[in-house]
């Protein structure tokens, strides 16, 4: 018998270190149990259960979050949303879907595919990742240039309070006015307010052909120019950049030769709309200008679907390939247009303070959202690795509050960027946020020592 | 020695083809467009055996209207030194496009005349075959290796129950498999330069080439659909959901 009964939960030690982590892997995996709700009125029951007998709850998805929002390393019970996986409802006319948290967001951008639609929200663990965790990380990714966060798709939300309220947060609805939209913050909310049952997303039309152009800049100056020249004359959905140093990390891992000659500083995936020979055209006279100007010294472009999937999985493979290094993440973003300043600042310090590490680039440049990835030299332990990228941290964030950036540009805060907040909020707000959260979770159940 | 390789404009081997609501044909109205893949490994091939010396001209052709013209650039961007569209419209069978080739050959006098082993939107793999057999000379298909000296190619050829090497005497038609290399991206700079190279057009009526009009599609129809999955909940459900199937 388990006091769960009769929602199903796991004890096992292999379960429990499987659902206790995330992606992280800093924090070792302890709660207490896993449980395995299958409908909003199980998650109700678990919370009266969670107040009655004291039990912290660990809103749990596909566990690919990056900053530790999802461990639970204090006996805490992880509640998984994996086996409510429904979808509730698809609609042709709005166009939009409801399904239930647990859907993988893979399977939501197949079925609206298969429905002639589009979710255009994507990245490279939306296959794992959950419709609720996404929502609750507000995950960015690929194509936000163009489509926006995963906020924008967001239509009505069910949520369980920390009170064991059922809330409709909007309904579905594209217009109401009616007070705070406490929708809203719910997305992005890591899980400290409440757990995400359902959701109605909105869904969109498919873009018409996508091309693919793989391009290297001439140097770091050189990024800005490019992007707002191709942001100008074509129709853009994504514009991905990596450096040098990720070419030789992704060749590594999956034994693919780089197409170009591999020679420049900095490269770019840049897909766009592509229905028909004058786009192609278009594409070929802007590069052949900024290559006179100096700005690109190299670049293919997909001459066929197969290509565009191989040149997209030198950007897309690329966290995969640096995985084994256990690198030190920070996902920072800053105003667009300061991008290269901002990283030229960064790369600086970096190679001033810790000479003997090395990091590699990539991003979003075009949200101007950079991850930086400082990887673990062989010899150096998870623990004393980690160690150093916490001191490292502090100058790097610092820099990020001179250029009024944010220390967490999509990954969320969760444990890892908790002492951190402070750079991108103020006093006032970090206050605001607790009381907000208060009153969401008076007893403090969801996800203690989370986010601030 | 020339090597002249063929390539045809099929819909993109990833697009999900959708039939005519009519079941006249495929839709191929805004869909993605490329070179078909065995020809595209027929290409590289050829540009493999110019680059290491053993050819000294790439001729492209392909059989269509003007559209086919931007698979030929494309192949031009690749290394082809120069193309040839054969303007036709319609439907274009084996028999034509082999008649239409063996016109060209008489023409370019190629050494080798390389063609994917199918086309990937009518899987027909008759054109290099026929084109064999109108030319009188002999061929080489399904090929995973090639090899080239004194006058001959040798060539592995992929067959049910593996490989089979073959010598055969130049000229000669060869076909590419899948598994005969993997193609090369196209530089921007190449299609730059590509657009100044030569692309001669010439019409089926130029070359005095007979259309064939043997086959006739009489309808298409798309695959039945896949029922859908079912989960499980236990090892048990699942024996006896196999077992009320008969298959177990
Ligand atoms: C290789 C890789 C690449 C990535 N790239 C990107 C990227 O480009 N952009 C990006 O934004 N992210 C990226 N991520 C991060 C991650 O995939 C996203 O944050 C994702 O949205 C997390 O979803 P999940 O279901 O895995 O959530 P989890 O990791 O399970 O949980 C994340 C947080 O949400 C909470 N949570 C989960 N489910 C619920 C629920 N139903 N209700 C309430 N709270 C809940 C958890 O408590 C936790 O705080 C990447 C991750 C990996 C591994």
């Amino acid at each position: 018998m388990s006091r769960f009964d009769p929602i199903e939960s796991l004890t096992d030690d292999e379960s429990l270190a499987h659902y206790g982590r995330d992606w992280t892997r800093f924090w070792p995996a302890r709660p207490e149990a896993v449980v395995f709700p299958r409908s909003t009125e199980e998650v109700v029951d678990l919370v009266r259960l969670a107040r009655r007998d004291g039990l912290k709850l660990v809103p749990s998805g596909g566990r690919t979050g990056l900053s530790g929002g999802a461990v639970a390393s204090s006996g805490e019970v992880v509640v998984s949303l994996e086996k409510m996986r429904e979808l509730v409802e698809l609609d042709t006319t709005e166009p939009g879907l409801r399904a239930q948290a647990g859907l993988p967001v893979g399977e939501l951008q197949r079925r609206a595919t298969e429905a002639g639609l589009y979710y255009p929200v994507d990245w490279a663990a939306a296959a794992s990742s959950q419709l609720g965790g996404s929502i609750a990380t507000n995950a960015g990714g690929i194509r936000v240039l163009r489509y926006g966060m995963t906020r924008d798709w967001v239509q009505g939300l069910t949520v369980v309070t920390g009170t064991g309220e059922v809330l409709e947060l909007n309904r579905g609805l594209v217009k109401n006015n009616t007070g705070l939209d406490l929708r809203h913050l719910m997305i992005g909310s890591e899980g400290v307010l409440g757990i995400i049952t359902e959701a109605t997303m909105a869904l969109t039309r498919p873009p018409p052909e996508q091309s693919v152009l793989l391009i290297g800049f001439a140097g770091l100056s050189s990024i800005m120019p490019v992007f707002t020249e191709l942001r100008a004359g074509l129709t853009l959905s994504a514009f991905e950049f990596f450096d040098r140093r990720s070419i030789e990390y992704v060749a590594g891992a999956t034994g693919e030769d780089f197409p170009l000659d591999g020679e420049c500083p900095y490269y770019a995936v840049v897909e766009f709309d592509d229905p028909g020979q004058a786009s192609q055209e278009r594409a070929l006279e802007l590069f052949e200008r900024l290559a006179e100007a100096g700005h690109l010294a190299d670049g293919t472009i997909s001459q066929s679907l197969t290509q565009a999937k191989e040149l997209w999985r030198w950007r897309e493979a690329i966290s995969e390939s640096i995985s084994p290094m256990t690198p030190y993440k920070n996902d920072l973003s800053v105003r667009v247009s300061r991008v290269p300043e901002f990283l030229d600042a960064l790369d600086r310090l970096v190679s001033e303070h810790y000479p003997e590490f090395e990091v590699v680039w990539f991003g979003h440049i075009g949200d101007g959202n950079l991850h930086m990835n400082v990887l673990r030299p062989e010899d150096w332990s998870i623990g004393n690795f980690h160690a150093a990228g916490r001191e490292l941290s502090p100058r790097v964030f610092e820099l990020v509050r001179q250029f009024e950036g944010s220390v967490s540009a999509e990954h969320g805060v969760g444990l890892l960027k908790r002492e951190d907040l402070h750079y991108t909020r103020s006093k006032a707000e970090i206050e605001l946020m607790r009381q907000i959260k208060a009153a969401f979770d008076p007893e403090g159940i969801f996800n203690p020592g989370k986010v601030f | 020695m020339k090597i002249l390789v063929t390539l045809k404009r099929v819909v993109d081997y990833n697009v999900r083809v959708r039939v005519k609501s009519d079941g006249s044909g495929v839709e191929t109205d805004g869909v993605k467009m490329s070179i078909n893949p065995f020809d595209e490994i027929a290409l590289e091939e050829a540009l493999r055996i110019k680059e290491r010396g053993e050819a000294e001209e790439v001729i492209v052709a392909s059989i269509g209207g003007d559209e086919v013209q931007q698979q030929l650039r494309t192949g031009l961007a690749m290394g082809a030194d120069r193309a040839i569209q054969v303007s036709a419209d319609g439907d274009v069978q084996p028999l034509t496009a082999a008649r239409t080739f063996l016109k060209l050959v008489e023409k370019e006098e190629p050494g080798i005349v390389f063609l994917g082993k199918q086309a990937i939107d009518d899987d027909a793999n008759q054109t290099g075959q026929m084109l064999a057999a109108l030319w009188d000379r002999p061929q080489a298909t399904f090929a995973s290796k090639v090899e080239l000296a004194d006058g001959k190619a040798t060539v592995a050829r992929e067959v049910d129950s593996g490989l089979e090497t073959i010598e055969v005497d130049l000229p000669a038609v060869l076909t590419s498999d899948l598994r005969l290399n993997e193609p090369r991206f196209v530089k921007l700079p190449e299609i730059m330069k590509a657009k100044r190279k030569p692309l001669e057009t010439l019409s089926l009526e130029d070359l005095g080439v007979e259309r064939a009009g043997g086959i006739e599609a009489v309808s298409y129809e798309p695959p039945p659909q896949r029922g859908g999955g079912k989960v499980v909940e236990s090892v048990d459900e699942l024996v006896s959901e196999l077992k009320s199937k008969g298959l177990l």
